[in-house]
């Protein structure tokens, strides 16, 4: 017999080792980078714009936004904002994403939903939202409806999308499997249609509810005397840059919560994924 | 119960895949279908299953069901098919709740069952931490869940390695030893199909007949990987198989 | 951005910048280029005469008219430096951009005077059925606005302070848009808005709405507009600023005697009904138009002098009311030293 193990070959004079070519296209975790970008950011603009490099008519100083923040915590005005645009946002995106998803479903189930809704869906989609904020009004008045309705219409369409797309991803082997096996169909649609689409409805959903904080500033264009966007609106308005940007960290801030809310759902909800 | 299949033939669009296909699977026998790769043994398979239906002919049931029986014709997948977002026991359970049945009925069928195929101490952990052959074992353990009539398995260890497919197929003699169960079994491999088939039907290629119907008498129990006698019978049939198998290589798919 | 009827004399000077050839022949006085922030408005009458009618040409000014959409964003551009000169009502945006010293108030141009047409208040037809009849009656109801700050919120105060209630008690709603405002008081949406007579005319000759009362009632010597510039113009580029207004006046001059005191002809009152009517309503037909203009045109202060006076007021409401800071001063939003002040 040969003896192959490696401590009883000779070691040849022009042995090397076997170059590493395996890296790469990993991206890992790292909570740090993430934070320094942003604090040399935001450092860079403090100094920026105290020395007057940068002009107070572009940039106002992150501490003042900050200050300006800080006030609004203090005077109740946040709070005041917040809770109209929450409200809003709370309502557009649940009607517009609960419509969504069952018009998801339906598309990804029955022939017929997908014969007649898939264009309708397609057709809708690219509208901007914003320029039917006039019609909005006419349909549904000037107060709260047409701030809800636009949200949900603008959070609608790509919900479905994601909706059917993932109910047409999901594994025909399992449908088949719960077939074989004589399970109703309305118990195939919830116990293996919906789990299997889930993944893909809540990261539509991610992308809905940030085109939904988009929508607020736009919803809020239109009568609203309180509100996140009235404010940065207001603030546009006004030239009040500190105001303006505290606006738009309030808004980034909602983003981030709402994306990490959805996290929370995705590691709860998607934990057999491992 | 028998399962009885009469003149059938199937066609996908212009694709004759299945042609005149007479069969019958005896009530408390497993028959194992051996054919070269695209003869069209999964698609008899869902004939027989109620999942497709025959372009011409009849597939029947012949007899009574077994007392119990939740879901007469069950089938067992090469890949499985278990819900990834449920436990070994949630698996179970999926095809049982829409039953009749009591929680405590419920309960003592997943316990047995689970016991039965030695997945006891698994019943909690979700289908991504088991191995092949473990998760084969869970659909098994929910095929006989439902207490079926008839098992349609299609080639239920050939995502398996070779060790495990041999503790496996122990374990399906094993189980059919202490309930003898009604079983047609589709296979690439023959000695698979000599260890569990107590007859095997050899299919031509495309479009699929049945060749030769080959029975093997040494009960189930006895038979052992070197057995002379089943090695004949391996040889037998693979000397049926090689010239299709041969040709059936050299084809082309949609030529 | 466009440049309308390009005179013969730019289209020259053109051909002469662009080209490299060095023997084409070059005009002796090399006109000075400025971009002039406009809106389609017939406020705006006296930008397009003078444009029209080369006094900014005589002046040594190569005008590029540059359309807004609103004052809010010509007023950034004046900062920015992407527009020289600008016409527009003082508003929070300007005090801010004044307070970071990029732009200053030189003159004045619209203002209410007695007498002669001026802003009104409306109320929508469903809230004038049910009892808002006067300004008196306006707590309670709704009142369109552009964006807070906007000079329709400044009127809002004048008549709340006229009439001796809190601003507070009327709802304010803000739509951003002159057009979304109309259409809201058209359709009841809301109740109550201030406009200047060449939109409210149309509006109650259409029967879109009442008038409930007169601006000029509760606020005679309100200095509606303003010409303005950045600051760099004002304090090291006197001698253009001057050139600028001087020029503008004579368009104010025209505007005035054509529309306001109505001392000119009739031929005069159409050519310059024309003349301003391609720019701000094309789609409106010439005798209409100068109907419009006879009709509605509010006056524009004689060689575009300015009512420190009302500007101080507006400034106060502004810090009053918190949308700039407290310490924002006269001097930081006016040079009063180009005009006549009073
Ligand atoms: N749903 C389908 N539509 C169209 N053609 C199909 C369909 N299912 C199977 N076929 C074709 O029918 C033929 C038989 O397929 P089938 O899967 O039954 O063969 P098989 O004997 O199980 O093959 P294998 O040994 O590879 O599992 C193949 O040519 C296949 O391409
Ligand atoms: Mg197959």
């Amino acid at each position: 017999m040969v003896d192959l193990s490696p401590a009883r070959q000779p070691r040849e004079a022009d042995a090397r080792p076997v170059p590493f070519r395996g890296g790469g296209f990993a991206p890992g975790r790292n909570r740090w980078a993430g934070l320094v970008v942003f604090v040399a950011l935001i450092a860079f603009f403090e100094v920026g714009t105290r020395t007057g490099v940068i002009s107070s008519l572009t940039m106002p100083p992150p501490s003042a936004v900050a200050q300006t923040l800080w006030r609004l915590v203090e005077t109740g005005l946040l709070w005041q904002n917040l809770g109209p645009s929450l409200y809003r946002l709370a309502m557009g995106s649940l009607v517009g994403c609960g419509a969504g998803i069952l018009v998801g479903f339906a598309i990804g189930l029955f022939t017929l939903a997908r014969a007649g809704l898939v264009p309708l869906v397609s057709a809708l989609f690219p509208i901007p939202k914003i320029a039917l904020l006039p019609l909005f009004v006419i349909w549904f008045g000037i107060g709260e409806g047409s701030k809800v309705a636009l949200i949900a219409f603008g959070t609608f369409t790509p919900t479905v999308v994601a909706t059917f797309g993932a109910v047409d991803g999901v594994d025909r082997g399992l449908i088949r499997m719960a077939q074989s096996f004589g399970v109703p169909w309305l118990r195939i649609v919830t116990r293996v249609v919906l789990p299997d689409a889930l993944a893909g409805i809540l990261s539509g959903l991610r992308v809905s509810l940030a085109i939904g904080i988009v929508l607020l500033v736009a919803a809020e264009m239109l009568g609203a005397r309180y509100g996140i966007g009235a404010y940065i609106l207001e603030a546009g308005a006004l030239y009040d840059l500190e105001r303006l940007f505290a606006g738009v960290v309030i808004l980034s801030v909602l983003g981030l919560l709402v994306s990490a809310g959805i996290g929370a759902l995705e590691r709860r909800l998607l934990r057999w994924r491992g | 119960m028998d399962i009885r299949v009469r003149h059938a033939s199937h066609a996908y669009g212009g694709l004759a895949v299945l042609s005149d296909i007479d069969l019958v699977a005896p009530a408390g026998k497993i028959l194992c279908l051996v054919g070269p790769s695209g003869c069209g043994k999964s698609t008899l398979l869902r004939l027989m299953g109620g999942l497709e239906r025959p372009t011409s002919g009849a597939i029947e049931l012949v007899g009574a069901p077994p007392s119990g029986c939740l879901n007469e014709l069950t089938f067992v997948f090469q890949h499985f098919a278990l819900l990834p977002w449920a436990s070994v026991e949630g698996n179970v359970r999926f095809v049982l709740d829409h039953h009749r049945l009591s929680e405590a009925e419920r309960a003592e069928i997943v316990a047995d069952v689970l016991a039965r195929t030695g997945l006891a101490d698994f019943a909690e952990a979700w289908p991504r931490q088991l191995s092949g052959g473990m998760r084969q074992r869970v659909a098994i353990a929910r095929a006989l869940a439902v207490r079926p009539a008839v098992l349609l398995m299609d080639e239920p260890l050939s995502a398996l390695d070779s060790q495990t497919r041999e503790i496996l197929m122990e374990d399906l003699v094993g189980l059919w030893t202490r309930a003898p169960f009604t079983a047609v079994y589709v296979t690439h491999n023959l000695a698979e199909a000599v260890r569990l088939g107590h007859a095997v039907a050899v299919m031509s290629r495309r479009p699929g007949r049945i060749r030769e119907i080959v029975a093997i008498d040494t009960p189930l129990s006895e038979r052992r990987p070197d057995d002379p006698e089943l090695e004949r019978v391996q040889a037998r049939l693979w000397s049926l198989l090689r010239d299709e198998a041969i040709d059936a290589d050299r084809e082309l798919v949609d030529g | 951005m466009t440049t309308l009827a390009t005179t013969r004399r730019s289209v020259l000077a053109g051909i002469g910048a662009a080209s490299t050839l060095p023997f084409l022949p070059r005009r002796a006085r090399a006109a000075t280029p400025l971009n002039l922030g406009v809106l389609r408005l017939t406020s705006h009458a006296p930008n397009y005469i003078a444009y029209e009618r080369g006094y900014f040409a005589e002046e040594g000014f190569e005008v590029e008219l540059v359309f807004f959409e609103a004052a809010q964003p010509m007023a950034v551009a004046i900062a920015s430096g992407d527009a020289d000169f600008g016409v527009t009502a003082i508003s929070g945006g300007l005090v801010s951009l004044a307070q970071r010293g990029a732009v200053k108030v030189i003159g004045g141009a619209l203002a209410e005077e007695p007498g002669i047409p001026g802003q009104v208040v409306l109320a929508s037809n469903q809230a004038y059925d049910s009892g808002l009849t006067t300004a008196a009656a306006l707590p309670g109801h709704t009142f369109g606005i552009t964006t807070a700050g906007s000079s329709f919120h400044y009127m809002l105060s004048r008549v709340a302070r006229g009439e001796g209630f809190d601003i507070a008690q009327v709802e304010m709603r803000p739509l951003q848009k002159v057009g979304t405002i109309v259409a809201a008081l058209g359709s009841g949406q809301i109740d109550s808005w201030a406009i200047v007579p060449s939109i409210s005319n149309r509006l109650l000759a259409e029967g879109q709405a009442k008038k409930i009362a007169d601006m000029s009632q509760y606020a005679p010597d309100y200095q509606v507009t303003t010409v303005f510039t950045s600051s760099a113009i004002a304090n090291d580029d006197r001698a253009r600023a001057e050139a600028f207004l001087r020029a503008l006046s004579r368009g104010v001059n025209d505007y005035n005697a054509a529309f306001v005191d109505k001392t000119a002809n009739a031929e005069e009152q159409a050519e310059l009904a024309a003349l301003v009517g391609q720019y701000v309503s094309p789609d409106v037909p010439a005798e209409r138009f100068l109907e419009t203009m006879t009709t509605t045109s509010m006056r524009i202060n004689r060689d575009l002098g300015l009512s420190v006076s009302s500007v101080r007021d507006q400034l106060d409401w502004f810090k009053a009311e918190g949308m700039v800071p407290a310490d924002v001063t006269e001097e930081m939003l006016i040079d009063p030293s180009f005009v006549a002040t009073f």
